[in-house]
């Protein structure tokens, strides 16, 4: 009786043992944070429009479409590796895709929208990172799906990549009207 | 000899262990001029998870995302938010994992109560040990 109740720790280490290798090898990302702000309205805000004079009012931007949120800014390295790949979603029809671009210099972002060429419908400037506080962001770049009535219905932290963009693209075609 | 030395090493080690460590981020133009403030927004800042490192509080990380929070907090107890404003205003934007103490909530009450839980089997398991080979022990 006593030397079968000696297997006993040695199953719940290997169980543990199990687990922890799971871990190990399943892809994901042990930093990422779930939104707390899925199926929720989008945060109301007004800003500076990089692309005209006129003010960006959050309330007219979204509605009666699917809108995908990108937070980018051009010191963000990765915002430029994911580019391509914002520019092939914005020709998904039924969808526009706005930017918003972080802390950055309005100047630099034109110069760096001409060279790679611009997929977004219009740019909020957030010039101190309180819209992007707002969003819950917590690194650039940050995409999110926003659903014809004002509600967000997924998040992506870390750049859109070849690796990810299928799956990114159905939760987009998904909460697609 | 040994004796000494050893016991002067756990001395070292137990004072570096409870030391309180004085590592601050917060950047001079943060200061508040009211003392009472900022010793408030210190003290929000102290459990509040700095989200880009996230085992530092934002009181001593320097990421600018920390600064831009310790900033925020500073203005929000300037204007006469309560605490738990603050702390909710955070939790609606980054939800509980920004606090470094996590409330108790039906959901997190196993994280709470199961360490005494844990204890209770313990103390049971050595009761029950010790009555056991307490019956064994031939009678003298």
């Amino acid at each position: 009786m006593k030397k079968q109740l000696l297997i006993f720790p040695s199953i719940v280490f290997f169980f543990i043992l199990l687990v922890f290798f799971y871990l190990l090898i399943i892809d994901r990302d042990p930093t990422e944070l779930p939104s707390v702000l899925i199926e929720k309205k989008a945060p109301r805000f007004e800003a500076e429009s990089l692309l005209d004079d006129k003010k960006f009012i959050s309330t007219e931007e979204f509605a009666n479409k699917t809108v995908i949120v990108n937070f980018f800014a051009t010191w963000c390295k990765p915002c430029r590796e994911e580019h391509p790949y914002i520019k092939r979603l914005s020709n998904t029809k039924g969808i526009k895709i706005i930017g918003i671009n972080y802390k950055d210099n309005p100047q630099r972002t034109i110069k760096w929208l001409k060279e790679l060429g611009n997929p977004y419908s219009n740019i909020a400037i957030d010039s101190n990172g309180q819209i992007g506080i707002d969003w819950g962001v917590y690194g650039l770049p940050e995409t999110f799906v926003v659903n014809a009535e004002g509600i967000i219905k997924y998040r992506h932290v870390g750049p859109i990549t070849k690796k990810v963009y299928n799956n990114f693209y159905s939760k987009v075609i998904a909460n697609r009207e | 000899m040994i004796k000494t030395f050893s016991l002067s090493v756990l001395i070292i080690v137990i004072t570096i262990l409870f030391s309180k460590t004085t590592i601050y981020s917060v950047e001079p133009e943060e200061f508040l001029q009211n003392s009472k403030q900022e010793l408030k927004a210190r003290n929000i800042s102290k459990n509040v998870r700095c989200l880009v490192c996230q085992n530092q509080s934002i009181d001593e990380s320097a990421a600018p995302l920390a600064k831009d929070l310790r900033i925020l907090i500073r203005k929000k107890v300037k204007e006469g938010h309560t605490e738990n404003e603050i702390y909710k205003f955070l939790t609606d934007r980054y939800g509980d994992f920004i606090l470094l103490k996590p409330p108790l909530k039906r959901i997190t009450f196993m994280l709470w109560f199961l360490p005494f839980v844990f204890l209770a089997i313990g103390i049971f398991i050595l009761s029950w040990h010790h009555k056991k080979s307490k019956k064994k022990l031939p009678h003298i």
